[in-house]
């Protein structure tokens, strides 16, 4: 208790101890007056009653100290004047304070960047209550890929003890007609204990029932809170009220909260707004071979994953053996919802943080090698310091607290940074990474700051003081005023600046491996033109186009009528456009053995006439197709180069026969050979691919939902009014959506690849930029410490030209070293790039070469341009110096 | 930090003196209580003065004695300590404590071969 009084005592004295501190003097001085008027009273003169009143006190400024060491915290105190002292030497030094600030800044600034995209996107809970027990369950084919979930498995998986509820969603497209444009939406078909299992109720009427999550189920829909502010003006009256989805009217009856975002939000770019029953059919729980869904479960209160996931491989191996036909090869996996969604881009985000802690280092080397420097030059006022009795903990004390206030400058400057460095991220990081819109700077990542600038502080500031804290009383006085680095300073300075090299070397020689594979990629030929193609998809509803002809007649119309439209040069329209997903389809060839797999593979579509110019595909040999393909007449088809090549061992191919069904046919003809294409994009390779005329597809489970249009010249997406028009005139109440250029999904789809490329290159010219500010610093303050020994080598007739070779080369060997380091480890390291690489070999020597060539010209730059000082001395100046 | 291991073995009883001297004399200045000490140790004891204050520093703090500005016999401005409650309670449980060490001291320093 008066333990604690005494506590609060000092520390209200703490922060008023300037008055104290006044007070006391007053309070003495009528002490030392009082003696001294007993001392005249005795007979003593004035000056020796002061002499014997000054002594009996101790002397004032003694009783003083005495005092303030007894007021307030003696370390406080000691750390505050050792951070005034601190702020007062880096005033001194400027050019030294401003490098070490900016360096650390850069590198604190990138990685509170950086850690406030990991903190959103890997580290903080899911938006939902108690994320963290949420678990999302797939389905593997053995040795296959991850795929969907079959609905018929879902309810023996809800058979799990530690589950709570296991729930399922697909994402259905839809559109959403009546009172106004029709609009295109990814909704989320779910399973009535959906909202349950994420515990997210809607804030507006109520989740789906049992009843409503059944085939006979009535029609019903939950909406977004934006698009019921958007499109119904937020009017409570919403609820009960029937909307048209899909051309079915839905009852509307509930509102989600704000903010609220689905489990297939996560990874999308696509906003979901529209929540339906899942209300799976009869046919689809009979049949545990289609996998149509993914599953999200809640754990129970005490349940581990651990259990959850032995519970559920039995459960699925179970089935394996009660279903052979269907599950046989099908096991159930599962993983915390929170990893799951950012599966894909853990990798990248990890070589991420390693990049930018890299840059980290590289900028606490600098300060390292520059604190070094300083504290040899600084090792005559250390020695002074314990001359006059410090004790060697206080010595590392004001020197650490030198770093600390150093780091922490940094820190604040590198908080502004990230901020900027965080907004440009957002704006160009690709939609598809997960929770991009939850990324702010809050006050974990400034936490994050300043933790890591403390850290820093300690750890690199520790080894420099450490260093300078070896001085001696002796040396100051024995070296007789100048101090030179002892050969073990300047073993640590070299290895550091050799470390600072490398990583530098390591960094360039990733960056330049991956704007290679960019390059690479720009460059791979696609086989048709990207060029002002429009495209969009016209999702017909089944309901109102049940068949084949029907869907192709709607087609029909709106080609007739977007051709007559001024700026359209071509118009085409196919089951899907390249880049925008496919059918891979088996069938034999009349006249060859099948081979060993079981079928041919290739690419099928269904097309338009007008598709091969629209994208200008050019044809090889043999003819195009043409509108006299219809329903009635010969079944053909054009095919593709590698068709011939892959297939047909090189021959022509035109005549050939082929049939999906069996060896009696029905046939199809080839009638024409094209241009290869890589239909999903650079990166895919080229497969065989098979035109069939759009007309003739009705026989195929095709549908025509795709449209591209071809404009003259000028931004593709000006055409769109007059095109939505056209086709609102055929169907005024058919959406139309993912409205793209293909030059735009070409954009979306190397998105990714461009921002990890992108970053790579800003961080590698970052650490180019460190290391040669770093290698100029430690020259130029080299220089700076030999001043005295320049001006007398000049003064007994060296050249300039010598002195500068001199202290040129003994940088330069490092620069060499540093650099060679850095590649061969950087060959060792560059398989962990592999993945994120395209075409281009890990051990690439072309990179390898530019990245050591940019460096070391870097690098001696600097170190050049740092001892011209030492040029321009002028001896007389020089052998005053110091 | 500068060793200060003497005087601190002084402080202590240059605490329970203070508080003693406020006790006996009432509210008194830092001049007053350092006079007043040497007067009762017979001037034996010839006190650095300055020490004075980093003890009255501390009884403060320890919530023991109290300051208030006042003035002195000579019309000087001068601060006055005074005991408070709980340094009263404090120099009691001090006095007894330093007569029971006292007085086991004492027994020790007995010359040798002396039963009881």
């Amino acid at each position: 208790m008066s333990r604690l009084a005494s506590l609060w005592a000092r520390l209200r004295e703490q922060l008023t101890r300037g008055r104290a501190d006044r007070e006391f003097r007053e309070e003495l001085r009528a002490h030392v007056a009082e003696l001294r008027d007993e001392h005249l009273r005795r007979g003593m003169t004035p000056a020796d009653a002061h002499r014997a009143a000054m002594l009996a006190i101790g002397g004032f400024e003694q009783a003083r100290e005495l005092v303030n060491d007894r007021r307030g915290f003696l370390v406080l105190d000691h750390l505050w004047r050792d951070a005034r002292h601190a702020l007062r030497m880096l005033r001194k030094s400027p050019g030294f304070s401003a490098v070490a600030v900016v360096t650390l800044a850069l590198g604190i600034g990138a990685n509170a960047a950086i850690f406030s995209f990991i903190d959103a996107v890997m580290l903080r809970p899911l938006p939902y209550p108690e994320a963290d027990r949420l678990i999302a369950i797939w389905e593997i084919e053995r040795g296959g890929e991850r795929g969907a979930v079959a609905p018929a498995n879902l309810a023996d998986y809800a058979r799990v003890g530690a589950f709570e509820h296991v729930a399922g969603y697909s994402t259905p497209s839809l559109s959403l007609t009546g009172g106004g444009e029709p609009e295109g939406h990814i909704g989320e078909a779910v399973t009535w204990n959906y909202f349950t299992v994420l515990r997210v109720p809607p804030a507006l009427g109520r989740a789906f029932t049992r009843e409503e999550d059944s085939p006979a189920g009535r029609p019903v829909v939950i909406i977004s809170d934006a698009l019921w502010t958007r499109r119904f003006g937020a009017d409570p009256a919403i609820l009960g009220r029937a909307v048209d989805i899909d051309g079915v009217p839905h009852d509307v009856i509930g509102v989600m909260p704000p903010g609220f975002r689905g489990v297939s939000q996560f990874g999308s770019s696509v906003e979901r707004h529209l929540w339906l029953p899942a209300a799976f059919p009869a046919e689809l729980l009979a049949n545990r071979g289609d996998h149509e869904i993914r599953a999200v479960a809640r754990l129970r209160d005490g349940a581990t994953v651990e259990g959850a996931r032995a519970e559920l491989t039995a459960i699925s191996e179970g089935l394996a053996q009660a279903f052979p036909e269907t599950n046989a090869k099908v096991l159930a996996q599962m993983q915390p919802l929170a990893g799951d969604v950012v599966r894909d881009v853990r990798r990248s985000l990890i070589v991420l943080m390693l990049t930018v802690g890299l840059i980290l280092a590289i900028a606490c080397v600098n300060v390292a090698n520059l604190l070094i420097a300083r504290g040899v030059g600084r090792r005559r006022e250390i020695a002074v310091r314990y001359a006059l009795g410090a004790t060697r903990a206080r010595v590392y004390t004001a020197l650490l607290t030198e770093s600390a206030v150093l780091a922490l400058l940094a820190g604040a400057a590198g908080l502004c940074l990230a901020l900027w460095i965080q907004g440009v991220l957002v704006r160009v990081a690709p939609a598809s990474l997960p929770r991009l819109s939850e990324v702010t700077l809050d006050a974990r990542a400034v936490a994050f700051t300043f933790g890591l600038s403390l850290a820093i502080a300690m750890i690199f500031g520790g080894l420099p003081a450490w260093q300078a804290g070896q001085a001696r009383p002796v040396d100051a006085m024995a070296s007789g005023g100048r101090i030179v680095a002892g050969s073990r300073v300047m073993r640590w300075r070299n290895g550091l600046m050799i470390g600072q090299l490398a990583l530098s070397a390591l960094l360039l020689v990733g960056a330049g491996l991956m704007i290679r594979s960019l390059v690479r990629l720009n460059s791979v030929d696609l086989g048709f033109d990207t060029a002002g193609v429009l495209t969009m998809r016209i999702g017909l509803p089944m309901a109102k186009y049940p068949t084949g002809d029907a869907r192709l007649a709607f087609f029909e119309q709106v080609e007739a009528r977007l051709t007559a439209l001024p700026g359209v040069s071509g118009v085409g329209y196919a089951n899907a456009f390249p880049l925008r997903g496919g059918w891979s389809s088996g069938f034999g060839i009349d006249g060859l053995p099948l081979p060993a797999e079981g079928v041919y593979e290739a690419d099928f579509q269904a097309v338009s006439p007008g598709y091969f110019k629209t994208l200008g595909i050019p044809l090889i040999r043999g003819r195009h197709l043409t509108p006299a393909d219809i329903k009635t007449s010969m079944a053909v088809a054009v095919v593709s180069e590698q068709f011939e090549r892959q297939l047909l061992g090189g021959r022509n191919a035109v005549g050939t026969r082929f049939s999906r069904v069996g060896p009696d046919g029905p046939f199809i003809t080839v009638v024409g050979v094209v241009r290869d294409v890589r239909r999903d994009g650079r990166t895919a390779t080229v497969e065989p691919q098979v035109y069939l005329p759009a007309a003739q597809t009705g026989m195929y489970p095709v549908r025509l939902a795709d449209l591209a249009v071809r404009s003259t010249g000028g931004n593709a997406h000006d055409l769109m009014p007059a095109i939505r028009a056209a086709i609102w005139s055929v169907d005024r109440d058919q959406p139309i959506t993912n409205i793209r250029t293909l030059d735009e999904i070409l954009a979306i789809s190397s998105a990714e690849r461009r921002f990890q490329t992108l970053l790579f290159a800003i961080f590698a010219g970052l650490a180019l930029l460190l290391a040669s500010i770093g290698t100029y610093g430690v020259v130029a303050y080299l220089v700076s410490q030999r001043t005295a020994e320049i001006g007398v080598r000049l003064a007994l007739g060296a050249s300039r030209g010598r002195i500068y070779r001199a202290l040129v080369a003994p940088t330069a060997l490092l620069v060499v070293a540093g650099t060679l380091a850095g590649v061969v480890a950087a060959r060792w390291l560059a398989a962990l790039l592999d993945t994120m690489l395209f075409e281009v070999p890990p051990g690439d020597p072309a990179t390898y070469a530019a990245a050591a060539g940019t460096l070391l010209a870097v690098a001696l730059v600097a170190c050049v341009l740092a001892v011209r000082r030492a040029a321009r001395i002028d001896p007389t100046t020089a052998l005053r110096y110091e | 930090m500068p060793p200060r291991d003497k005087t601190d073995v002084l402080q202590g009883t240059l605490a329970l003196m203070v508080l003693k001297t406020l006790d006996a004399m009432g509210p008194l200045h830092g001049y007053g209580i350092a006079r007043r000490i040497e007067q009762m140790s017979g001037d034996a004891l010839q006190m650095n003065q300055g020490t004075l204050y980093p003890a009255l520093v501390k009884l403060e703090q320890q919530g023991w004695i109290r300051a208030k500005w006042g003035v002195s016999e000579n019309n000087r401005k001068a601060k006055f300590y005074a005991l408070t409650p709980r340094g009263e309670r404090q120099l009691a449980a001090e006095a007894d404590r330093w007569g029971r060490v006292a007085a086991i001291v004492g027994r020790f320093l007995k010359p040798a071969g002396d039963p009881s």
